[in-house]
């Protein structure tokens, strides 16, 4: 039991060995390539995930919209990956003549290797995680930011309106939803006091007399806004603004085609994917479970996560620009805020840790309570905030229909005279 | 050479690089990805120095936010395409920024340690009894001794210091009120100009019309065809 | 430390190096038949008209600006998160009232009519 559970480690523990005792005369030199072999493997681990990804989400959404998906290449279309790949390879691809070449060239680029660069703090397993930096959420929404550069160098370099417009439509749709997504972490620090992936893991383990009670019950409400904006931060349906066909054609990749549009399509799915990861890994415990080995767990977690992406994309209509700045900034942002200054104020006032509470006073509490008290307050913040935001729908909607009306009256009036 | 010191130097020639193209190009999109290149490279600096944490909080403020807003402005500006923007006070600018590099390297580089700069007639007047540190600086270490590790709960510490009354929680809670300030300031700028800057576009637009008009017309071209909107014209002229 | 960043940095390297390839190979791989129409910019079949650099509305500079306003704020709040165990009431007090004051600038664009977007 231990071999299947521990697989990576060993794997990874033997391949490392090998390469010592081939770099032997130099132990930098070992590291190097190992780091190299490493990344290598992160790399093709994502890239595969992408082309598999692919297959998967077309013929889930097929189901849920009652259609068949792809069926013609291989049995029941396992094939398909591979036949797109082999066509946006060898598929011909222009670079307009009023493009800034260098800066249409590499914006692809930048893009596939920001989302790479992601997996290098995710922890797969025990002991087996690329670095684990003391700065690891951190990294991975400044990472993020790095995909926005690209997007920006995408629309300006490509000297096509509707490449610019949905550039700047979507940098200004990923740059407001980042904030909901950094605010809604900070809980997840507080509660665990570190950066670090694998501590936030072990924290919802009961490894170290932890209580092993997995962070989205101490804060469905972050769990809730980091997910949505999560989706928003990938563009993905309902938040593809950029891919709205019938305004902006395709946003801001309309004149990439070929291998540059594949490694755009591989930046937005890899990024989907690291989002999956690190809310699993944030709010539900990451490699954390019994019975099944690490590794498992993680990606039964994060395949369930990407399976509600699907779900939505299949299910719900594209949103549009003013309804998706206000739901960031007018709902998401103030709520988020409240919602922190309450966690504090709770976690500072109920605390587990008995030196603690003789240092500095507070209701010395187990963790379940700590839990229930936060589920609850966490809670009290989302129905409470949903019903002033419907109220405010509903009057909102009101005054729209009594201005029509008045415009009706008026009208008629004028009609008649 | 240390690996560390291969990379400072590579990193720092980066830096200067692209700092050169930002202040040489006339092309303002260029620039700005240019200076996105050299804020990646101080990220790079401070990973060599050991705190992370800076270097992904450059990355986060400076990459993913301050240059947003820089090309945000750029694309304000209408027209900037076919005009070459040049800096009259290029000189000037080289010479203070020389002079404030200067002061600098006085005040907190390797040769303070070899001449007592804080002695200096005006220099004494701001650098009596001011030690590097007090003024957020970082004490110069003399070549051939170790450099103090950085410790490993440097965050936790930075994030204390930050609320601490007698380390940093003055100027953090000024920080809030700064942004405040900013944010009041930058939308009254941006709601009083919106209809000036309209009507003053419309007068140029009505102006460059004209002048388009008035050139078609010496060229013996017929009027209709000046009447198209500008960009017709111009594409037309292209083919 | 510096060792826990050098892998973020051969990561870079190697994606950047592995996506290098892909691109060399595509363009090894695929047709090269460049003609002038292929290559005109793309505008649903219409010959463009006018600068790509049209004038962009003031609404994404402001937003962009609350954006950098609150992404600093988070900045400074995670390693206060990071040693929030250890705090004193006082000092989270302080916090609180950091939030607050960034929260009444919100209120401000808000009420300032900022975050609309018509």
């Amino acid at each position: 039991m231990n071999f299947i559970n521990d697989l990576l480690k060993i794997i990874g523990d033997f391949i490392a060995g090998i390469i010592n005792s081939i770099f032997g005369f130099s132990p930098f030199l070992a590291d190097l390539v190992t780091m190299g072999l490493a990344a290598v493997i992160l790399c093709t681990f994502a890239a595969l995930s992408f082309m598999g990804l692919t297959y998967v989400e077309r013929k889930v959404v097929a189901r849920i919209q009652d259609r068949v998906g792809p069926n013609q290449a291989g049995p029941l279309g396992l094939l398909q990956p591979i036949a797109d790949g082999i066509k946006m390879f060898t598929k011909e691809d222009t670079t307009p003549a009023a493009a800034d070449r260098w800066v249409y060239n590499l914006a692809p680029l930048v893009i596939a290797v920001f989302a790479l660069t992601t997996y290098a703090v995710l922890p797969f397993a025990p002991d087996v995680v690329g670095t684990n930096l003391n700065v690891g959420v951190f990294y991975i929404i400044a990472v993020g930011s790095g995909s926005i550069v690209a997007i920006i160098m995408a629309g300006w370099g490509s000297n096509n309106k509707y490449a610019l417009l949905g550039a700047f439509r979507t940098v200004a749709q990923l740059v407001g939803y980042e904030v909901p997504m950094l605010l809604n972490v900070l809980p997840v620090v507080m509660l665990a006091g570190s950066m670090s992936l694998v501590d936030i893991i072990n924290q919802q383990t009961t490894l170290n007399g932890n209580p092993g009670i997995p962070f989205i019950v101490f804060f469905p409400l972050s769990a809730l806004v980091f997910l949505i904006s999560g989706i928003a931060e990938t563009a993905r349906s309902p938040f593809d603004l950029l891919e709205a066909e019938s305004e902006i054609v395709a946003g801001f990749h309309v004149e990439y085609s070929g291998m540059k549009f594949a490694l755009f399509f591989l930046g937005e799915y890899v990024n989907a994917l690291a989002v999956a990861f690190v809310f699993s890994t944030l709010f539900l415990g990451g490699y954390a479970g019994p019975v099944l080995p690490p590794y498992i767990w993680l990606l039964l977690k994060a395949a369930a996560v990407f399976f509600v992406f699907m779900w939505l994309r299949g299910t719900l209509p594209r949103i549009r620009v003013d309804q998706m700045h206000n739901m960031n900034w007018k709902f998401f942002v103030p709520v988020s805020i409240v919602h922190l200054v309450v966690v504090m104020a709770l976690l500072k006032l109920f605390v587990t840790n008995p030196a603690m509470a003789q240092a500095n006073g507070g209701i010395l509490v187990t963790p379940g309570v700590q839990a229930a008290i936060l589920f609850t307050a966490s809670m009290l913040i989302l129905i409470g905030s949903l019903m002033i935001a419907a109220r405010r729908a509903r009057i909102m909607r009101l005054q729209e229909e009594a201005v029509l009306e008045q415009r009706r009256a008026e009208n008629i009036a004028a009609v008649s005279a | 050479m240390t690996i560390h010191q291969v990379l400072f130097i590579v990193i720092a020639l980066a830096i200067l690089g692209a700092a050169i193209f930002v202040v040489t190009t006339s092309n303002l999109f260029r620039a700005a990805l240019m200076m996105i290149l050299t804020f990646f490279g101080v990220a790079g600096l401070f990973v060599l120095l050991d705190i992370g944490l800076f270097a992904v909080a450059q990355v986060l403020i400076y990459i993913g936010a301050i240059s947003i807003l820089v090309i945000f402005a750029v694309m304000l500006t209408r027209g900037m395409q076919g005009m070459v923007p040049r800096n009259s006070q290029a000189v000037a600018a080289a010479v203070v920024a020389g002079i404030i590099f200067f002061v600098l390297l006085l005040l907190f580089g390797p040769l303070r340690t070899t001449i007592d700069v804080a002695r200096w007639p005006i220099v004494s007047l701001f650098a009596r009894n001011v030690s590097p540190r007090d003024v957020g600086g970082v004490e110069w270490i003399p070549p051939g001794q170790p450099i103090p590790a950085v410790p490993e709960t440097y965050i936790a510490d930075f994030g204390r210091a930050l609320v601490d009354l007698n380390q940093y929680l003055l100027p953090f809670l000024l920080i809030a009120f700064l942004v405040d300030v900013v944010l009041a300031g930058a939308i009254f700028i941006a709601r009083q100009r919106r209809p000036a800057e309209v009507i003053e576009d419309r007068q140029r637009q009505a102006e460059e019309a004209a002048e388009e008009a008035e050139a078609m017309r010496r060229a013996g071209m017929t009027p209709d065809v000046a009447a198209l909107p500008e960009g017709a014209v111009a594409s037309t002229a292209e083919h | 430390m510096r060792t826990d960043f050098a892998f973020v940095g051969v990561m870079l390297v190697t994606a950047a190096l592995l996506m290098g390839v892909t691109l060399v190979a595509a363009s090894l791989l695929r047709p090269k038949k460049p003609s002038k129409a292929k290559l005109e910019t793309y505008e649903c079949g219409m010959e463009t008209v006018g600068d790509t650099w049209v004038q962009f509305r003031v609404q994404y500079y402001i937003l962009a600006l609350v954006f950098v306003l609150f992404d600093i704020e988070a900045i400074l709040l995670f390693p206060i998160a990071v040693a929030f165990n250890s705090l004193t009431f006082f000092a989270v007090a302080n916090v609180i009232l950091f939030i607050v004051v960034l929260l009444i600038a919100l209120l401000y664009a808000w009420r300032k009519g900022a975050l609309d977007w018509e």
